[in-house]
């Protein structure tokens, strides 16, 4: 599956990116330090984040969560927006959108947190 | 700051539920209406306030905060001794939540937020069969099933990260349905209704006890360990308190103090130490950093239920120390809950801002 292919670059296919390839690991990198604090899972591992889009110095980031019920997913955002910001610097606008399409699924955990949580 | 008032209101019922528990157990304190309506006051001032303000944040809609609103006045009323006012404005509290409940699953339609609706409607049940003054046991049940199946919900949600056998959902399922069949029964047929709802309380911890991601989660660190211990532990007692629904069923009011203490604090306050070090820094709109202290509180709580079971099996006195113990565990968790805020925004956190805005 999709697993497979993120072999090489795990960092990079686990979400869609827009923008300039140097700084896409460090995008990254930045997504995976926002952990899911009942889990012991970062959002990148989870499958959370969906599509982050660099323009200039701005970044617009999509993301869901496992359930709407759950008011989590306002501190997530605020930790995304936190740690992209240190990334693009002072004065970058970090805009953090929470999305329900498509829903999320088991199917887009990382190899690493299906692992976690018992899947192989 | 709404959150903060609605928060406060929900921590006032918490104190006078408490103090009103306390004189229940004999202990000289002043505290007539708490006393009367403890039940109320832990369930709907308390927790229903809580737990339709965790619902209210995750819709983003202001009229949401009506609920909690409802709830948490309703609370206060009870306490003033307006009785009459305080119950029925408590009821407009799960109506709303009701609704908010159907908004989410337009959102989102998931298993796990039909059976948050449905257990909002059990509290809507309960509190209308309180407000018709109908049997104590029945009223409980009602209460319990809200509570039970909010929780419920929210761990189903948690164990899709894991892989489940075909046959889980299935026995999930059935779980609920005996949960509310034993509920439904307990007004016309207390015996049987209230095995019914036992055995279903005790199915349904076993199947936590399987499927919870708690088990994996207990293998790793720092606080998703220990909530995931707070977990177990809570399962454990939701199994015994299964067990002394039936006994109170079956052999009569001796069995009532442990049935409802093992599943409102073994397993409900147990969900809420596990729970409320995420939630709380949400609602209080600041940043928590987990210390191992939050290990005490917890082996306080499961300790003196303990001692408190210890007397409810024959040796009186230990009733009520296990009850001040019992009281003594929620106070420290909220000591370590208030130190842990106050440490964190000390490191120079800044307070967390409105969802989806820039910070700076």
């Amino acid at each position: 599956m999709a697993e497979e292919s993120r072999g090489t670059a795990p960092s990079l296919s686990a979400f869609d990116y827009s923008g300039p390839p140097g700084l896409a690991p460090a995008i990254a990198a930045a997504l995976r330090r926002v952990v899911d604090p009942e889990m012991a899972l970062n959002i990148v591992d989870l499958g959370l984040v969906y599509g982050v889009e660099i323009q200039g110095r701005d970044a617009q980031v999509r993301i869901t969560m496992t359930s709407a019920a759950c008011p989590v997913a306002e501190m997530i955002i605020d930790d995304v927006v936190d740690e992209l910001s240190g990334v693009l610097g002072e004065g970058a606008k970090v805009d953090c959108e929470l999305v329900w399409e498509p829903p999320w699924a088991p199917e887009r955990m990382s190899p690493r947190a299906r692992s976690a949580m018992g899947w192989d | 700051m709404a959150r903060i008032l609605l928060l406060a209101l929900g921590a006032a019922a918490l104190v006078a539920g408490v103090l009103g528990g306390l004189a229940r157990l004999g202990l000289p304190l002043d505290v007539a209406s708490g006393a009367a309506n403890h039940g109320a006051l832990m369930t709907g001032g308390f927790l229903g306030t809580l737990i339709s303000l965790e619902r209210a944040i995750a819709l983003g809609e202001p009229a949401a905060y009506a609920a909690p609103l409802a709830a948490g006045a309703g609370a206060m009323l009870l306490l003033a001794g307006a009785r009459e006012a305080g119950l029925w404005v408590s009821l407009a509290a799960p109506v709303v939540l009701a609704i908010v409940s159907a908004r989410l699953l337009r959102r989102q339609a998931q298993t796990h937020i039909v059976l948050l609706l449905v257990a909002a409607l059990a509290w809507g049940v309960g509190d209308a069969l309180n407000v018709a003054g109908a049997a104590p046991n029945a009223v409980a049940a009602w209460w319990l099933a809200f509570l039970v199946l909010t929780i419920a919900a929210e761990r189903l949600e948690m164990t899709r990260l894991t892989r489940r056998p075909a046959a889980a959902a299935p026995a999930f399922h059935a779980c609920v349905g005996t949960i509310l069949a034993g509920a439904a029964a307990s007004l016309a047929w207390p015996v049987a209704g209230g095995v019914a709802l036992g055995a279903g309380l005790v199915a349904l911890a076993a199947w936590l006890a399987l499927f919870d991601i708690a088990r994996r989660t207990v293998g790793t660190e720092g606080f998703a360990r220990y909530s995931a211990a707070a977990l177990l532990a809570g399962y454990a007692w939701l199994a015994a308190g299964g067990v002394a629904w039936c006994g109170l069923a079956l052999a009569g009011y001796a069995w009532r103090d442990a049935a409802l203490h093992a599943l409102g604090l073994g397993f409900v306050f147990s969900m809420i130490l596990a729970h409320a070090p995420v939630v709380v820094p949400i609602v209080a709109r600041r940043r928590m950093r987990y210390t191992p202290w939050m290990y005490a509180p917890l082996l306080l709580l499961h300790g003196s239920l303990l001692v408190r079971m210890a007397g409810d099996a024959g040796m009186p006195a230990w009733r009520a120390w296990g009850g001040v113990l019992n009281a003594l565990a929620i106070a420290a968790f909220a000591a370590t809950l208030a130190n842990a805020l106050r440490n964190r925004m000390a490191d120079g956190a800044r307070p967390t801002t409105t969802a989806g805005r820039p910070r700076r």
